[in-house]
């Protein structure tokens, strides 16, 4: 393959630029600048612009107006193509990556091959050995995609872009999927590629890696520039209120809780991936009135079969589900429902609500069938709305009205929905799964509050999350999951990023806390 | 939505095209004049030199001899999807024909619903022997062929001529009018030259031309020197026979023009026969009940022989008394 | 009785038979192959396998030159399935739904233009059976697989060459990319449509020959709905073989060898009945796809329309 002698880019430079969707101006008169040899990251919650900027510099889309510099020379992308062209290369946050091909074959795809029309594989995988060794990023050429961890996933994806000689790389949430060893590894061939002189962006909504990896932010907010500071001049509680546009409190409080009994126990439990293998292996746990237990884990390691088993919706092959005593095992969902357990799924807008229906008609979906939402077979419309009112009011649910067909509305506010949907029944036991994925910083913040909240109801709250700082503040233990299997709970004043990081790499607990002294 | 419209579209178009292969051999009848209008509903294509063609060109023949302003005829071909063929009955009926034709015996269960909602109006169901009278239906006549008596000739023939001794037979599904055929055929091989061998080979399909021409080369394989067949997918037996150079015998319609080296003779279906009885019946007042088959005696079914093929004259004079005899009674056919 | 079928003769018979009958199911499904790796699910096969079949035969019916015939049929083939990538790549319209339509668009139109056009069924001098020299003249080889027509070598030259195009192409690692991922390919400027306008046309093109396989080389004869169903199996058989060029080899001979296995099993007199026996093909065909243990995934993106930008 030929790859174009790296050229270097110095600057590149986005001036006024402008993005309209229909209903939405996701970039007002953006202004953003990167130079060679830095890390420039792009701060802001979802939906401020970050990825709409970004997707534009990569020819993904057209901006309304605007321009693009690069080393002061107006130029125009118009697709992926060319912006490649350009020395720019992107790290989606979804890897562009095709599990069936082989490593060298993801880094061949789209280019010219030197033997045309045939392949030369040979070729791109002795020059990816050679890029893989000079950035210390261990990758087999021809190990095939399908078999490698998200890390090494995320490394072929940096190939990729280096092969084609990126001079500027445009890293988008890269750290999402990666443990936090993984993440510190990450930044450092980060440092290294900007010491060699390569332009960094990077796009992020978590405050401490901005801080720890970044030389300037830029922070946006409903796609407008609020500043760009260097980072060296900031800290944390600034730039988390120039993001959310007002204070934010970083740390939920927590009342200290009376913990009850166990309501909710699971013995040996196993279930199956959808593969056909077994995604849970073993896992025993109890979880007691008034407690939230969080499981951390990097994503794919069973947490989501977890959820999906407990909530009833994928069947146990082994092992036992036990709530307030009860063994509920094999349960259909509506007999658990019945049982008192609730569940905020993982995929809200595929598994949590309807789109095409109203917010009424949403919040209505488990209740709608008891009284006194019900008469006989009858719907009691002035009950059910007079009880949404109240939820919409209680959780800060912004929405024209509870008629508004839910699509309307912003994915912070349909969580908040399932929220209210779940908490109004007061369960005894919540599966809360990656409750603010995806969510703005100020419903993560409300989000929090109603979970911790929750506890002097005495529910027992199970909190499935990636995001090893929100587990870290609201529970009482930490679960670490690693490949279908529990690997220790620490308590919650006892654990240590370092070892939580190391567990969910798969180390043991002990170990972990022995390695981390 | 513009996804929608253009998958409309295309189906639309799809079933424009579909609508315009059938359609009314002459225009539209004129008010004043009170032609006798027949409309028929048919499995497959009015060209299959087959079951199909026979009862086109019946209908062409009538038209013929009666005059344009005196017969007139519409045709929906290709219709092998029962429910298409019901959905166009009814139309028929509801534009009201004098005779609507449902050409095709799985076409009855579709014809027994049907039948009753129009009274006025006169059905014939074939090939069958059942009218629907035994469920009160009064308005549908039956109609069938005879066809073990043509397939015996044909089998006398084929006895006569074959050296190998083994003669295959290519089938559709073994029911109906081929069936009759092929038990007619095995008879007469069977009265000319009981160390003959035939056997048969169905295909389990009307319209499976590959597989018929497959049959047919592992008939030859086998030392088949003379096939025959019947139904529209024998089109590709008869090729296979051609390049073979094996004899072949047709059935239905005349197969001649399709290999006028190796077709021998065929039994042809004269439909006009027994259409021209029901066209008088409802012109006096009687619309069904009755059943019709066309055979040798009446010659509504007539053995064709090929000008082009030197048959022997002892077997065609053979073939000749055979017709003669089984028409006049003195050769009787017992089937299994 | 069944020890007949043991005869050399016989399994001679029924192998060349089944190559016979194997040869228009690969071509196309090899063509529908190309087009699903891509991420474009076809139903119209069967349309436009009867287009071609109708357009080779009836160009060869006018000429008298079966190579003429093929050509038209190839580009016949080819509009058609240019026209379906138009209605599923360029409009995005529900593939299956779409593909439905392009079927029945071939059913009737070929029924049409045959109505208008000859009337009645005529027969034309299509591909001839060449023997290959040298080859020919090897005992139960020779008979078996070197006197057939051009069209029937040319299907099974056809797989290797699928296989390298797939697999040791930068188009074939496009094709497989597109349809596994195609905003991974869209992302390293690869042209997703682009390269499904070419795999949708080139299985049209495919599909074409097959018609003219029937139509102007095994039976040299075109009546309505000549292919009777044999594009659906095609489609079938696209699934069975896992998409890949030797999978569906396999996968068009297991089926057309069990049907030439069933026709000497009711010639030789088995008595099995008939009914039973036309079953086997299909029987043993979905017994091999239910028991056969393999890990092949269908491409991700298949029956997906691809739009930049959608995450």
């Amino acid at each position: 393959m030929l790859t174009s002698a790296p050229h270097r880019i110095q600057r590149v430079e986005l001036r006024d630029i402008v993005k309209r969707f229909p209903g939405v101006l996701a970039n007002d008169h953006v202004n953003f600048e990167v130079q060679a040899g830095e890390v420039h990251a792009l701060l802001g919650e979802n939906g401020a612009g970050k990825t709409t900027l970004m997707r534009i510099l990569y020819g993904l889309y057209q901006p309304d107006e605007g321009q693009i510099l690069i080393d002061s020379r107006p130029v125009t992308i118009e697709s992926p193509a060319d912006s490649i062209r350009h020395g720019i290369g992107m790290i989606h946050q979804h890897f562009m990556l095709v599990p069936s091909l082989s490593v060298a074959a993801n880094v061949a795809l789209g280019l010219r091959s030197t033997r045309e029309p045939l392949l030369d594989l040979e070729v791109v995988k002795e020059r990816v050995r050679q890029l893989a060794e000079a950035y210390s990023m261990l990758v087999d050429p021809d190990a095939m995609l399908w078999q490698l961890a998200v890390g090494e996933q995320q490394r072929v994806e940096i190939l990729k872009s280096l092969y084609r000689g990126a001079a500027l790389l445009i890293l988008d949430e890269p750290t999402a999927v990666l443990t936090p060893q993984e993440v510190e590894e990450f930044f450092v061939t980060l440092r290294r590629m900007a010491d060699e002189g390569h332009a960094l962006i990077f796009i992020s909504h978590k405050l401490h890696e901005v801080l720890s990896i970044s030389d300037r932010v830029t922070v946006l907010r409903n796609g407008q520039v609020v500043k760009t500071l260097k980072t060296a001049d900031t800290n944390r509680q600034e730039l988390a209120r120039l993001m959310v546009g007002r204070e934010v409190l970083l740390r939920v409080k927590r009342k200290p809780v009376q913990l009850g009994p166990p309501r909710l126990v699971i013995q040996d439990l196993w279930a199956l991936g959808d593969k056909g293998l077994p995604a849970v292996r073993g896992v025993s746990l109890e979880v007691r009135a008034g407690e939230i237990l969080g499981i951390a884990g990097v994503s794919g390691n069973g947490q989501r079969e977890l959820a999906q088993t407990l909530a009833g919706l994928r069947k146990a092959t082994q092992g036992r589900v036990l709530i307030d005593g009860d063994d509920v095992t094999g349960w259909a969902p509506d007999r658990l429902i019945a049982q008192g357990l609730s569940y905020i799924p993982e995929e809200r807008m595929e598994d949590g609500v309807i789109r095409d229906m109203t917010v009424e008609e949403n919040m209505m979906l488990e209740d709608h069938g008891r009284p006194p939402f019900a008469r006989g077979i009858f719907l009691n419309f002035s009950a059910i709305a007079e009880h949404c009112d109240r939820l919409i009011g209680d959780f800060e649910i912004k929405t024209p009205s509870r008629r508004t067909p839910l699509g309307n509305l912003s994915g912070g506010n349909i969580q908040k929905l399932i929220l209210a949907r779940s908490l109004s029944r007061t369960p005894s036991v919540l599966i809360a799964s990656q409750p603010t994925r995806g969510v703005d910083i100020g419903s993560t913040e409300y989000i929090h509050q109603r979970l911790i909240a929750q506890r002097e109801q005495g529910t027992a709250t199970v909190l499935i999350s990636e995001d090893l700082d929100e587990v870290r503040n609201l529970s009482d233990r930490i679960a670490v999951m690693y490949e279908g299997r529990i690997m220790g709970i620490v308590e919650r004043d006892e654990a240590t990023v370092e070892q939580l990081g190391l567990m969910m790499a798969g180390v043991p607990m002990e170990e972990a806390a022995g390695q981390t002294g | 939505m513009r996804k929608t419209y253009l998958v409309l579209a295309t189906l639309l178009l799809a079933g424009m095209l579909l609508a315009a292969c059938g359609g009314a051999a002459t225009p539209a009848p004129a008010e004043e004049a009170k032609p006798f209008r027949v409309a028929v509903v048919m499995p497959s294509a009015i060209n299959d030199l087959a079951f199909s063609q026979s009862m086109y060109d019946a209908l062409s023949a009538i038209q013929a001899e009666k005059g344009e302003e005196n017969f007139q005829f519409a045709y929906s071909d290709g219709l092998f999807v029962v429910d298409d063929a019901a959905a166009a009955i009814r139309d028929y009926a509801s534009q009201g024909y004098d005779l609507v034709i449902a050409h095709g015996s799985q076409y009855g269960s579709s014809l027994v619903e049907i039948a009753p909602d129009f009274p006025e109006t006169s059905f014939a169901w074939g090939t069958t022997v059942d009218t629907f009278a035994d469920q009160g239906v009064t308005n549908v006549f039956a109609y069938e062929a005879r066809s073990e008596q043509g397939g015996y000739v044909n089998g006398v023939m084929a006895a006569k001529l074959s050296e190998s001794g083994i003669i295959g037979v290519v089938g559709p599904i073994e029911t109906g009018d081929a069936k009759l055929y092929v038990e007619g055929f095995k008879a007469g091989v069977a009265a000319t030259d009981p160390q003959a061998e035939v056997r048969v080979n169905w295909i389990g399909s009307f319209s499976d031309v590959a597989l018929a021409s497959e049959a047919a080369q592992t008939h030859i394989n086998a030392g088949a020197d003379v096939l025959t067949g019947t139904a529209q997918m024998v089109t590709g037996a008869i090729g296979v026979a051609k390049e073979r150079g094996v004899l072949w015998f047709g059935t239905q319609s005349d197969q001649t023009s399709l290999s006028p080296e190796i077709v021998v003779a065929n039994q042809v279906y004269h439909w006009e026969v027994v259409l021209n009885q029901m066209i008088d019946l409802i012109e006096s007042g009687t619309l069904g009940g009755q059943a019709f088959a066309i055979d040798l005696a009446n010659g509504g079914e007539v053995i064709t022989y090929n000008p082009d093929f030197d048959l022997p004259a002892e077997v065609r004079s053979l073939a000749e008394d055979t017709v003669k005899g089984i028409a006049d009674g003195s050769i009787t056919i017992t089937l299994p | 009785m069944i020890q007949d079928l043991l005869a050399p003769a016989v399994l001679i018979g029924i192998a060349s038979s089944g190559i016979r009958l194997a040869t228009p199911y690969l071509y196309a499904t090899i063509g529908e192959t190309f087009g699903q790796l891509s991420g474009v699910l076809n139903l119209g096969v069967e349309g436009i396998m009867l287009m071609g079949a109708y357009s080779g035969f009836y160009v060869t019916f006018k000429t008298g030159n079966p190579v003429l015939g093929l050509l038209a049929a190839i580009v016949v083939g080819g509009l058609m399935g240019l026209g379906m990538a138009i209605i599923s790549v360029t409009f995005q319209a529900e593939q299956g739904i779409s593909g439905i339509g392009v079927y029945l668009f071939g059913l009737g139109m070929s029924d049409l233009l045959f109505q208008k056009s000859l009337g009645t069924v005529e027969t034309v001098s299509g591909f001839q059976p060449v023997e290959i020299p040298f080859l020919s003249q090897i005992p139960v080889l020779g008979q078996i697989f070197f006197r057939h027509n051009l069209l029937v070598y040319a299907a099974f030259l056809l797989v290797p060459v699928a296989w390298f195009v797939i697999n040791k192409t930068t188009w074939g690692l496009k094709i497989q990319a597109v349809g596994q991922n195609p905003a991974a390919a869209d992302a390293l400027g690869v042209s997703v449509s682009a390269v499904r306008y070419a795999t949708v046309t080139l299985g049209g093109v495919l599909s074409g020959i097959a018609g003219a396989s029937l139509s102007i080389g095994l039976l040299n004869v075109f009546q309505q709905n000549l292919t009777s169903g044999m594009g659906f199996i095609a489609v079938a058989l696209v699934y069975f073989g896992g998409w890949s060029p030797v999978g569906v080899l396999l996968g068009s001979l297991l089926f057309s060898l069990v049907n030439a296995l069933q026709n000497w099993v009711q010639v030789l007199g088995i008595p099995i009945p008939s009914d039973f026996a036309v079953m086997m093909p299909y029987v043993l065909t979905i017994l091999a796809l239910v028991f056969a243990v393999r890990k092949v995934t269908q491409p991700a993106a298949l029956t997906k329309p691809f739009e930049r930008g959608e995450g």
